[in-house]
This record gives C-alpha cells, structure tokens and sequence, in this order.
C-alpha cells in the first residue's frame, strides 16, 4: 500500500510571536518551526499502516528551504522519498486552495492507495487543503479520523463526531483522509533513521515543473491584518455556595475563557 | 528490565554542539582532507574513511547556547579565514565602550578602559546564530549532526574510553518505559570530544572517576541571567557595548553587567552573579531585575520590551582549575574543560581554538593508529603553549583575588593586570559553594523586599521562564536527582534557608506543604533552562543535574 503524507512546517508551539512590519503575518525570524502536529500524527499512521501492509510512504511538502529539516524528520522516521515544492513561485500560495492546486499537480504522476494529510495545521488552521486536493484529484475524502483499516480495496475509518459520537465510514481507496491529532504515539527518529535518511532522495520541485505558473498560485484570500489577541480585564464575583460557585467557575472557565 | 542497545560505530565522538566541538569538526574534516591530498601526491597511504558524529542535547544546534557575547574572532579567523562573507552572522563590530562603577543611584565612569575589557576589533554576536551556523557548515562538510541525543554514560573497556551511551526516550515519570520508548545507543569512537559546555554531565563522572583534577584547584562559576529587549527605536547602535560593577551586588558577590547593541533596535542585557557569594539568600535572577531599575538601565531600557530571557553558567576559575584534559581515548574541552579567560569573560575564542588543536591532535592519532594518552597527551602541552594558554595564564590570579572580596580583587587586579598576572604568590582557593554561610538562628532579612515587579521593567522568575521558551516533556523523571531529600527538610531548611529556591533562576525548586506542619521539595523541572547553577551552588552537593530526555530544555534564538 503506498500512503502520500502532506505535511506542513509551522513556527513550533510556544513560540514567541511579534507581529511583522506589514501587519499582515508573525514577524518569521528567530522563531524556530516544526512539523504541523496533526501531520506528525498522519505521518505515523502512514508509517503503522506501511508496517503492516507494506508499500512506500511519500512525503510531500510546500515551503521554504527550512521546510527541508522537517521533510528530514519524517524521513528520518521511516518514510521513503519525499517531494519538496521549493520554489518562491509557492511564497504567493498563501490560500488553502493555492497549496492544493501545487499538491495535486505534484501528485499527478504519483501511485498511492492513500493520501493523509492533518486534519488541520497549526499556523492558519483552515482545515481545507486536504478537501481541495481531494477535489481536484477527484478522490474521496474523509475527515477527522481517528482510526484506518485498510480492507481489499476500500478503507474503513472512524470519524469523530460532536460530544463523544463517532461514525465508521467505508470509502473506495484510493481515498484522502484528513487525521486527528493523538490518534497514535508518535516515534521518536532513531540514530539510525537520521543515517538512513542521508541517503533517501528528496525530490525539489519547482512551479515550472508541474506545470503551473503564478496564475495558478494567486490565493483568492489573502490575510488584511493579524495581531495579537487584544487584553481586556473584566472581573466578575459568582455569587452563591462554594460548590455551586465552584462549578460555575469550572463553566466559566472551560466555554467563556477556553482554558481547561 | 533488560534493555537491548543498538550499538553505532563512528570514530570520532563530539559530545555537545558547541563552538568548541563544531570548530573541532570543522577542523578536524579540513585536515583530514588535507592530509589524503599530501598521501596522494606523496604516494603514502591516506587515511580511510573517517566517520565524525555530534550528539547535542538540545531540539535544534544553538538552541542550548547562550553567551554575552563578544567574540575575540583571532581563532575563528584561523577556522575561517573569510569568515565574514562566508556569512558569519555578526550583529556588528564593537563601536563605543563604557565602563561605569555603579552605585545604587549613580555612576563613575571609568576613565580609561582596563585593557582585558577592551574590545576593539572584536564583534557583538549571538552565540546561538554563531553555533547554528558553524553546524551547517560540519554539516555541509560531512559531519554527523544529531541534535536530540544527550550523552548520558560513558562507556570504558579497561579504562579507556571508548564512546558514549545516548539517553533512553519515552520513559514515564515512574520510570517505566513507554509504548514508543526507544533505547539510548552505545556510540563508540575511537576517540571521545567532551565539550558539554560549563560543568558537563559526563565530564563530571568522567574527571571524578579518573580523578583528571587531582592536581587542580576546585573550579569556581558564575551565572549569567540575561534578556533581550525590543526597541522602538536606535537609541543604542549596534555594537555599543557598556559594561557595569558593582550595585546591585554586594562586597562579597562577584561579577557585573553587560548591555550590548545588536542589530535590529535589540539590546541584550545582562548580570553575571559569581556563584560564591555568601549570603544564601541571593537570587541572580532578582539581582538582576534590580540591576536593571538603577537610572542608567531604566532609561536605557524605556518604552522596550522584553522577548527573551535565559540564564546559563560559567566557569570563570582558569588556569590552576583545569583539570587534565586528556585520558585514554578522550579528550576534554571548551568551557568543560575550564577554557574560558574569566578576566576578559570571554571564552568562545578559546573553545574554538581548543577545537582546533583537538582536531590537529586527533588526526596524529588516527595516522598513527594510537588513542591512548601517549598520542592525546599532546593536547594537553599544545594548548598551553597556544594563545589560549598564554591568556589563562596571564589571568591565572584574576578569580582568586577576587575570592577574597571585592575591594582586595579590584587591588590585585590592578596590580595583576599591570604585572602581566605576576603576585607575590598563587592565591588559594576553594569550591564556590562552600562560601556560602549559614543563617544565624531566627534570621529573617528579606534581601529583596524592594524589588517590584511592574511587568514593564522588571518581571518575577516564572513570567521570565515563559520568555525562554523552555520545554520538557512532563511524563518522565525529573532530571534534577537529589540524592537525599530529608537534607532538604530539615537541615537545609534550617542552615541555609533552602536556597535552591533562590539560586535557581528558573523556579524549579520549591519548598512546599505536604500537609501537618510540614514541608517537601518539589522540583518542576520542566521550567529548567539548563544553567547547571544548582548542580554548582547547593552547599550539601546533592543535587545531581543529568540530561533529561532529548530535545528537552530551552529553545534560545538570537541569544
Ligand atoms: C552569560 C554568559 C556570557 C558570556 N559572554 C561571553 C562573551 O561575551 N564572549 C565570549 O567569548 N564568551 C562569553 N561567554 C562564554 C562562552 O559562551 C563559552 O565559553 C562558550 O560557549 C564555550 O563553548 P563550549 O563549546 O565549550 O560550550 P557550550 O557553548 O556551552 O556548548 C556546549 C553544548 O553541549 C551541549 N551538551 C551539554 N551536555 C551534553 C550532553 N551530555 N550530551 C549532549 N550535549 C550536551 C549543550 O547543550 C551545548 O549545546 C559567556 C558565557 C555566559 C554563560
Ligand atoms: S534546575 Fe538547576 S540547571 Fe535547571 S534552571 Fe534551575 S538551577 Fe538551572
């Protein structure tokens, strides 16, 4: 079975962010980046599934030059090959449907029984360029999954849904799913896998090269401003008995302020 | 539980990416390239293949690497002559140069620079970007690089050392391995680089095991606290360098500040608190805050804003504290070894240039066919008669005097200076820690009971963590082994008021309630920043800092 991992490079949690001086995106310098997580959790799944069924992983991956050292870790990890769309022809493909065109166009030419992607990256959280590759490659698709079992030639899958429901969908391979963070334990790369890794080809693909110019790649949304969430101080008592109180913080502090 | 090990064979094993071991990379592959080319035309054998490998406990080259820093570039020049438009990241040459005595309000100036604190000809760098560069370049020449993989044991056959063993990952926090747990490998090497950097893990067990500093005084440290700050405008250029004594620090402290321009409207600042003060209630990280509200620095700093803080230490001990520096099969260097010029508070260029007499070293002995002391020994006696050596021994007295005070240090440094390190005698010396006194009964000072913290100028230790961005893994064993934890309850509490609460700039230790009037340790050491301060400062010695699992710890740019 032969499993396309898309994974994006995105600045690494925790970071400290400035906003840069167009006001439109984070200030990149001295920042440090890292594989997307739900694409780490995708490529894992692919590396399972390869364990057991045999096949190739492919990783493909659009980005600047430092997208290189993440493309390494996946390869140091276990994948096969991997496919680079390095050119700054891509630096205008800042839509999720501007990266899909490139991807699809790179896969083109490329046989695969699945294509997993991350149900969502961690820097613009669109959610959507597996969908749109999907699409344009005219595959089925499935998102939020939690679970692969690969069959003769189709592909059942958990989704999850709201409030703890899941669904088991049965969908024809070659299929596109999107995976959820934690559904596996992610691999540590081996000493081994990095030395392995030196020699496993990494293909740079240019716009060019697929076809595509920078038509092609213009984003039909692009970012007007990005800036820090503004601090607004509000202080409000909760009346009523401790436990009652108590649970109304709990409320409080899980839908209106998200932190637990 | 028995484990299983891989085992990786290399024949060269540089423990720690530092400007020590990738200078010694760098060199070593230049010279082994140089050497097949002279076999070749010779008609000698050349050399095989050699397989070079860097362990670096940190998630990305640099990321572990904090300096001041001004770089002396005269080693780097001889590494890379072109060095600057081979893109050496340089924030910018040094420019104007203050030196100010200071006291809780106000300033001397000193009228003339002491000529160690000249830097004219040097550059303002970041250590970080240096070290991140340097590793592309081994990189580029064929190095291994594995950032990731501390080294955690030394492994020996008959004495001789003959690799390292990298740390096991997915351990749980009892200690049980996890369902991705991935066994630490035996990386064995003909020859062994330790340059961890200041008080090394490994160097550690590796000097106390072949006693390589018996004939040395004990080493003495400093820590360095540190934060960058974000201008809104140029009011202090590039390559402006200010350097300050005296207030905050008391008599019986040793150290200063640093501020120095770097490009893009930062400046890095900085306190450098000797780690054999006696008070036990110092906290360099609070020193530090209040250092930065006298007018000088509150000016400088107006209307800034903080985006970095870390904190790292120093051995600052030099000549009569280097421990022999070879064994069988390893050679020991940079600040591990004790390289740094405390005097000049300088010691990238001495690792550097160690490095690189390593690298020479090494490639005699791998012509020769010889690991043992009979070959490597040679470093030894090389880095003395370098540079390096001639500037550690011009300083030799420079910490010791100081040992005694700071109105005694700043009279024979004087004198120090003027005589080229020439005192009547060598002064004596003993281990930071044991300066430390103990509280007399019922002693209740709050050293610090001034200090506010405002969120603009001045920041408390955990808001100061989150800025240098440090991360471990929560789900495995804490890293900090304290090897008797009653010492902490009781005894400790009660001589020397628990001051790992202070010392630790990264609030890792806390005392707290464990219920019926009494108290525990707790150590968060995920807030660890890797300064090794508390394996160098706790009075009993009990605290064993050890790697915790790779990648952990800070993640330091531009620092
Ligand atoms: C606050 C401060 C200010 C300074 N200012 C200056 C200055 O202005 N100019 C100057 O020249 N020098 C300065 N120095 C000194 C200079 O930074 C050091 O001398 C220099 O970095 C030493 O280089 P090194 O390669 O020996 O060690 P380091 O730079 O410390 O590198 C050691 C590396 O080894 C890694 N490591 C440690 N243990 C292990 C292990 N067990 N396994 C794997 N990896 C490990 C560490 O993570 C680190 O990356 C300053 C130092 C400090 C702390
Ligand atoms: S625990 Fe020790 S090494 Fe870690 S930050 Fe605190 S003093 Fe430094």
């Amino acid at each position: 079975m032969n499993i396309v991992v898309c994974l994006k490079q995105v600045p690494k949690k925790d970071s400290i962010l400035r906003i840069g001086s167009d006001g439109k995106w984070i200030d990149e310098r001295d920042i440090s980046y890292e594989m997307s997580e739900a694409d780490a959790y995708a490529l894992e799944e692919a590396l399972r599934q390869k364990e057991k069924h045999g096949g190739e992983v492919i990783v493909v991956s659009l980005g600047p030059e430092r997208a290189r050292q993440s493309i390494k870790e996946a390869l140091a990890k276990g994948a096969d090959r991997a496919i680079h769309l390095f050119d700054s022809v891509f630096d205008t493909a800042t839509d999720s449907a501007a990266v899909a065109r490139a991807i699809s166009a790179a896969l083109k030419d490329e046989k695969y029984d699945l294509i997993l992607t991350g149900l969502q990256s961690d820097d613009y959280g669109f959610a959507q360029v597996g969908l749109i590759v999907a699409e344009q490659l005219g595959l089925p698709s499935a998102t939020i999954v939690m679970e692969v079992q690969p069959e003769d030639s189709a592909v059942r899958v958990k989704r999850e849904l709201e409030s703890g429901w899941f669904q088991w969908v049965r969908l024809p391979m070659p299929a596109l799913l999107t995976i959820q963070s934690g559904i596996n334990q992610l691999r540590y790369a081996t000493l081994k896998g990095i030395m392995a890794a030196k020699k496993k080809e990494i293909r740079e693909v240019k716009a060019a090269d697929i076809g595509l110019t920078s038509d092609d790649l213009k984003p039909g949304q692009v970012i007007e401003r990005a800036y820090l969430p503004e601090k607004t101080k509000r202080t409000e008592f909760i009346e009523g008995k401790p436990a009652e109180a108590a649970a109304k913080l709990v409320e409080k502090l899980r839908f209106d302020a998200r932190v637990i | 539980m028995t484990i299983e090990r891989e085992t990786l064979e290399m024949d060269v094993l540089l423990v720690g990416a530092g400007p020590a071991n990738l200078a010694c990379g760098l060199h070593l592959t230049k010279l082994i390239a140089a050497y097949n080319e002279r076999s070749k035309q010779s008609g000698t054998k050349p050399l095989d293949e050699v397989n070079i490998a860097v362990i670096e406990k940190a998630a990305e080259i640099g990321a572990h690497q904090l300096s001041g820093a001004v770089l002396d570039p005269i080693s780097l020049r001889e590494l890379i002559p072109d060095f600057e438009n081979e893109g050496a990241p340089l924030e910018a040459p040094v420019g104007e140069e203050h030196v100010y005595f200071l006291s809780e309000q106000g300033k001397i100036p000193l009228p003339i620079l002491p000529p160690p604190l000249r830097n004219h000809g040097n550059f303002v760098v970041s250590l970080n970007k240096l070290t991140r560069w340097l590793g592309e370049k081994c990189e580029a020449a064929g190095v291994n690089i594995f950032p990731e993989f501390p080294g955690t044991e030394m492994l020996y056959d008959n004495g001789a050392v003959i690799g390292v063993r990298t740390g096991d990952k997915g351990i749980d926090k009892t200690g049980n391995p996890k369902p991705n747990f991935e066994p630490g490998v035996d990386i064995t090497a003909k020859v062994t680089v330790l340059g961890e950097g200041v008080r090394g893990s490994l160097a550690k067990q590796l000097i106390n095991r072949l006693k390589l500093d018996a004939g040395s005084d004990p080493q003495v440290y400093s820590v360095g606290i540190k934060e960058l700050w974000e201008m809104p405008d140029d009011r202090f250029a590039p390559g402006s360098v200010i350097h300050t004594m005296g207030w905050p620090l008391d008599s019986h402290t040793f150290g200063g500040s640093w501020v120095y321009g770097m490009r893009d409207r930062i400046i890095d600042i900085g306190l450098a608190v000797g780690l054999d003060y006696r008070d036990p209630s110092i906290d360099p990280h609070h020193e530090f805050q209040r250092f930065k509200t006298h007018p000088l620095i509150k000016d400088l700093l107006g209307g800034g804003k903080l985006i970095r803080y870390g904190a790292k230490a120093m051995p600052v001990g030099g000549w009569y504290t280097m421990p022999q520096l070879t064994s069988d099969g390893v050679m020991i260097i940079g600040d591990s070894a004790g390289l740094l010029n405390g005097e000049r508070l300088k010691g990238i260029h001495t690792a550097i240039k160690a490095g690189m007499l390593a690298a020479e070293t090494i490639v005699d002995a791998l012509i020769k066919g010889d690991f043992t002391r009979n070959t490597l020994g040679v470093f030894d006696k090389k880095l003395k008669d370098s540079f390096v050596g001639s500037e550690l021994y011009k300083a030799r007295n420079f910490h010791q005097a100081f040992d005694r005070g700071r109105m005694f240090g700043l009279i024979t440094e004087g004198v120090s200076v003027l005589t080229g390190g020439r005192l009547p005698s060598k002064l004596p010396i003993k281990a930071g820690h044991e300066h430390m006194r103990m509280l007399k009964a019922d002693e209740h000072t709050d050293r610090y009971a001034g200090l506010k913290y405002d969120d603009k100028l001045t920041f408390d230790k955990l808001t100061d963590v989150y800025y240098s961005t440090t991360h471990h893994d929560e789900d495995q064993p804490a890293h900090l082994k304290v090897a008797d934890f009653n010492i902490c309850v009781d005894q400790c509490t009660r001589e020397y008021g628990n001051p790992c609460q202070s010392f630790c700039p990264a609030n890792v230790y806390e005392m707290v309630d464990a219920g019926e009037g009494k108290r525990r340790l707790q150590i968060n050491f995920s807030n660890c920043v890797h300064c090794k301060t508390c394996d160098i400062m706790d009075p009993y010695q009990i605290i064993d800092w050890v790697p915790p699992e790779g990648g952990g710890g800070p993640n330091y740019r531009n620092m």
